[in-house]
Order: structure tokens, then C-alpha cells, then sequence
């Protein structure tokens, strides 16, 4: 791989934690989309041979460091993610943009399950629907950047 | 030649396409334990938290990074800020600062009284306490959790378990440590219980936060109890970790059911727990009496206090039974002659006037 990818790929990471770093409060932390997740996920689809389940796994660690939960919760949640990611990576050539999104949405979804299912056995309060928020924003940032012309690997819809 | 070219076209193809290492499967089982191991090690065991405050001091630059755009706007913000809302702004702080100058004023004489009743009483409990301010950096990013951070850490000698303070009241209590940084769990939060006092009878009880909106609950209470809506609740100082008598909620709403035995008790914070900059820590109060292992620093300032209070024992009694204002005047007062019998009497009182929480109870 050509070192200036994996350059960009610890850049992007980087500046997906300073933005998770950013002093979010009140409204805006409650739709706060998991940037680094994002950005996971674009390097899972893009280069699977740089960005793995093991990269994702160390990244949650740090998220893990930066929330303040217990150890380990957004590791495993990313872990999972990846994997799937991972395992569908190949298919993905054929989907278009739009069933992209919804692929994106669905592990968005995925690792905030696993979150709340590890929240729900430590003893935390469901929050309601508006805890899937950050999802649905993450899937719009998604689309936003494709439309600003970042490559994620699918298909426009005319071809 | 062209079986070898083959060969070579194979090999240097190879590795872009089909190496990809262990399976995701077997990645997934691997980091999954790892994860889940980590988990039980750090909620049941608690091995992790040197490792986390050590690589949460490796975040901090980046922390400051991300702090930095917010931070620039507001010091902007407060550079173009106008004369005339700077003038205003001083208006009100010298008139806050001449209050406060009096009523400390007041809180000096009032403690020494206590010190000397205490004294008499030989209860001797001097607590001595010092508070840090800090600023808040970040409110924290887990929805589940009311926590935030503040920019005081293990370097400016804070402890877990130090009570939060704002100038309106309790907002919290100190749970984690990071070297330059330490987490403040809110009195909102479901985790956290702090014991209080209703203010008008004195009735005790533990109020615990209730998660999800910015309430308390007072749980466990009988329907008959004598609370109502207005109430102001402080802090009882019972527990040992928070100062007595800070504001802590106001009692916003009860609600009786038949069906149950107790009072549902809904109570807003008074402290601004969501919006302000500042904050003081203050340490956990050391009571001079029990060895402690810093029974050194915890000595000193009580021993001063007993050399300065054998003179005006006698004095302070009598003040305190006129009026409550006046012993402002009276602290300068020293040289006066020891009166025991005078003094007796006042034995008596402060008893009755401490075990009224009792009664109430």
C-alpha cells in the first residue's frame, strides 16, 4: 500500500478523535454522530488490508479512555461492527450509493445496540428512541461527504 | 519462460488479493474476549485505574486541541466585550463582594463561637477544609452517565470523593482522577446519593439523583411526612464528605399515591448543574480528633485555636444568647474576665438546639 494512504488514514483518524474531543454539550452531544466509527468504516470498505477488526478494536480502547465508561464497552462494539463490515466488504462493489447508505446505517446501528446491551447489564437507563439519533446523523454525514466527492467505493446510481 | 512468468505474475499478485491474514471470524472471537476480559477487569476487579490515568494523560494535549476553538471564541468574545457591560458587571461584583465581606464577617465570629461551644463541650471536633477552584472543560460524553470535567487533577493534590461546589450550591462529588483532569459525577445522576437536611425542620434524608432529567429523588419517606413544596434542602454533613449546610435542591413536587406506602419527592438542584464555568472543590472535611495519617496538617490549625480561645470563653457565651448579629462586634473583644458560672448555662443549651434533628426524626 502506498504509504501516502496510510498517512491519510492515521490523519483522518486523528481528526475524527479531536472532533469526538470537541467540548459537545446539551442538545448536540445527544445527536453527536460516532465520527470514528465513520471513519473506521470508510477504511474498512476502502483498504481492508490497512484498516482491520484489531484497528478497530484499539480505537475503541481509546474511545473507551475519552468517555469515561467502563474499559472496554466501545471496543467491543466497534469489534463487532468490523467484523461485519469486514465480512461484507467484497459485496459491497455492487451496491450503489444508496444501498451503501443503508449498509452504513445498519452497522452505525449495530454498535449502538452492543453499547446499550452492555449499558442495560451495568445498570443504566434506557434513553428512548432519541439514543439511535447519533445513527441517523452519522448516515447523513455519510451522504454529505460522498456528495462532496469522497470515494466510499459505490457505485453512482447510473452506471 | 512462460511458466516463469507466471510464477513471478502470481506471486506479486498474490498479496494484494488473497492475504488477508486470520479469518474476521477468528479476529472478532479474539478481540471480543479481549474486550469482555477487559470489561470484568475494570468494573469488578478495578486493576485498570493507573493504566486509564496514565493514558488519559496522553490524551490531554489532544484535549487541549479540541478545547482550543471554543476556548479562543470566548476569550473574543470576552475581549470585545463593551465598556459599559464591563462597568455593569464590576457594579454588581463590588456589591456582591461587600455582601459576602460582611457576612464573612460574621461566619468568622460564628465560627470561633461554635469552636469555643465545642470546647465546653469537649467535643472536639475543629473541621478543617480547603477548597480548589476549577473550571470545567467538558461535559461528559457518555448519555447514560451526568458526569463532567473539570481541569483540576491529581497534580493539584484533588482526591476522590471531594464535594463539588458552585456559588449556588452542591453540584457534585469528585469520582475519578486523571493527573490533569478529574471526573465529577453530578448530583443528578442515578449513581450518585447525597444526604441531606430539609432546611425549615431539619428532617434528614438521603436524596438520590434520578438520571434521565435534571432532578433528585427523596425515596423511602412515608406519605405522612413533613415536607412540602418550596422546601430547601442542605446538605446534613452527616456523611462526612460534604460540608454541612450547602444547598443542595428545592422540593418541587410531591405526590402521594394510595397504593404506596411512601412519598414520591421531586426535588430541583439549586446549584446550576448544567450551566456554569466555575466550580470549587472542596476537600473532604478532616475532623481533627480520629487518627488519620495526616493527622499533622489536620493538628496544626486546632491547636492555634485553642491558644487564642482561652480568653474569650466567657465572652462568647454571653453574645450568643442576646442577638445573632452582633457577635460581629463582639469577636475583637478579648481581654475579659473568665466568668466559669456564666459560662455553665450555655453548656446546657447547645445540646438541645443539636438534638432537635433528632426529635424531628
Amino acid at each position: 500500500m502506498p504509504p501516502s494512504k496510510l498517512k491519510s488514514l492515521y490523519l483522518s483518524l486523528i481528526l475524527a478523535f479531536v472532533f469526538l474531543l470537541l467540548p459537545w454539550s446539551g442538545f448536540a452531544l445527544k445527536i453527536r454522530p460516532d465520527f470514528i466509527l465513520l471513519v473506521i468504516i470508510f477504511w474498512l470498505i476502502r483498504a481492508p488490508n490497512l484498516c482491520n477488526v484489531g484497528t478497530a478494536w484499539f480505537l475503541g480502547l481509546f474511545v473507551d479512555l475519552a468517555t469515561g465508561g467502563i474499559f472496554g464497552q466501545f471496543a467491543l462494539a466497534y469489534t463487532i461492527t468490523a467484523f461485519f463490515a469486514v465480512t461484507y466488504q467484497r459485496r459491497l462493489v455492487l451496491f450503489n450509493h444508496t444501498q451503501q447508505l443503508f449498509y452504513v446505517f445498519l452497522l452505525l446501528m449495530i454498535s449502538q445496540i452492543v453499547l446499550l446491551i452492555i449499558k442495560t447489564f451495568s445498570g443504566a437507563d434506557a434513553l428512548g428512541w432519541s439514543y439511535f439519533l447519533p445513527s441517523i446523523i452519522g448516515v447523513i454525514l455519510w451522504r454529505v461527504a460522498v456528495i462532496f466527492g469522497l470515494n466510499t467505493g459505490g457505485r453512482s446510481r447510473g452506471t | 519462460m512462460s511458466r516463469r512468468f507466471n510464477h513471478k505474475l502470481e506471486q506479486q499478485s498474490a498479496p494484494a488479493f488473497f492475504v488477508r491474514g486470520p479469518s474476521p471470524l477468528a479476529r472478532l472471537a479474539f478481540f471480543s474476549a479481549l474486550s469482555l476480559a477487559l470489561m470484568a477487569a475494570d468494573s469488578r476487579l478495578e486493576y485498570l485505574t493507573t493504566v486509564r490515568q496514565n493514558l488519559q494523560a496522553l490524551l490531554h494535549p489532544l484535549q487541549l486541541l479540541a478545547n482550543a476553538p471554543s476556548r479562543l471564541y470566548r476569550d473574543t468574545t470576552e475581549y470585545f466585550s463593551t465598556h459599559e457591560y464591563l462597568l455593569n458587571e464590576n457594579r454588581s461584583l463590588k456589591k456582591n463582594a461587600l455582601k459576602q465581606a460582611v457576612e464573612l464577617q460574621k461566619l468568622n465570629s460564628l465560627e470561633l463561637e461554635n469552636n469555643n461551644l465545642r470546647q465546653l463541650l469537649r467535643t472536639n471536633q475543629s473541621i478543617v477544609e480547603t477548597s480548589v477552584a476549577a473550571e470545567i472543560m467538558h461535559v461528559g460524553r457518555d448519555l447514560f452517565t451526568k458526569k463532567i470535567i473539570v481541569n483540576r487533577g491529581a497534580t493539584h493534590n484533588i482526591v476522590a470523593g471531594e464535594a463539588v461546589v458552585d456559588s449556588t450550591g452542591v453540584i457534585g462529588q469528585v469520582t475519578r482522577i486523571y493527573p490533569l483532569s478529574s471526573e465529577v459525577t453530578l448530583i443528578t445522576d442515578k449513581s450518585l446519593a447525597i444526604p441531606i437536611q430539609v432546611e425549615r425542620n431539619g428532617l434528614r434524608a438521603i436524596a438520590f439523583g434520578h438520571g434521565r432529567d435534571n432532578t433528585l429523588d427523596l425515596p423511602y419517606l412515608p406519605t405522612n411526612v413533613d415536607i412540602q413544596r418550596g422546601d430547601k434542602l442542605v446538605t446534613s454533613g452527616i456523611d462526612g464528605v460534604y460540608p454541612a449546610g450547602l444547598a443542595v435542591a428545592t422540593v418541587s413536587q410531591i405526590e402521594i399515591t394510595p397504593d404506596s406506602p411512601f412519598a414520591r419527592i421531586i426535588c430541583v438542584p439549586t446549584g446550576g448543574v448544567e450551566n456554569h464555568k466555575q466550580v470549587l472543590l472542596v476537600s473532604i472535611p478532616r475532623i481533627a480528633e480520629p487518627v488519620e495519617t495526616e493527622i499533622i496538617s489536620a493538628i496544626k490549625p486546632d491547636a492555634k485555636i485553642k491558644k487564642s480561645e482561652i480568653k474569650p470563653t466567657a465572652a462568647k457565651p454571653v453574645a450568643a444568647q442576646p442577638e445573632m448579629t452582633k457577635p460581629a462586634a463582639d469577636n475583637t473583644v478579648t481581654g475579659k474576665p473568665k466568668l466559669i458560672p456564666e459560662a455553665k448555662p450555655t453548656v446546657i443549651t447547645p445540646p438541645n438546639n443539636t438534638s432537635k434533628p433528632h426529635a424531628a426524626e
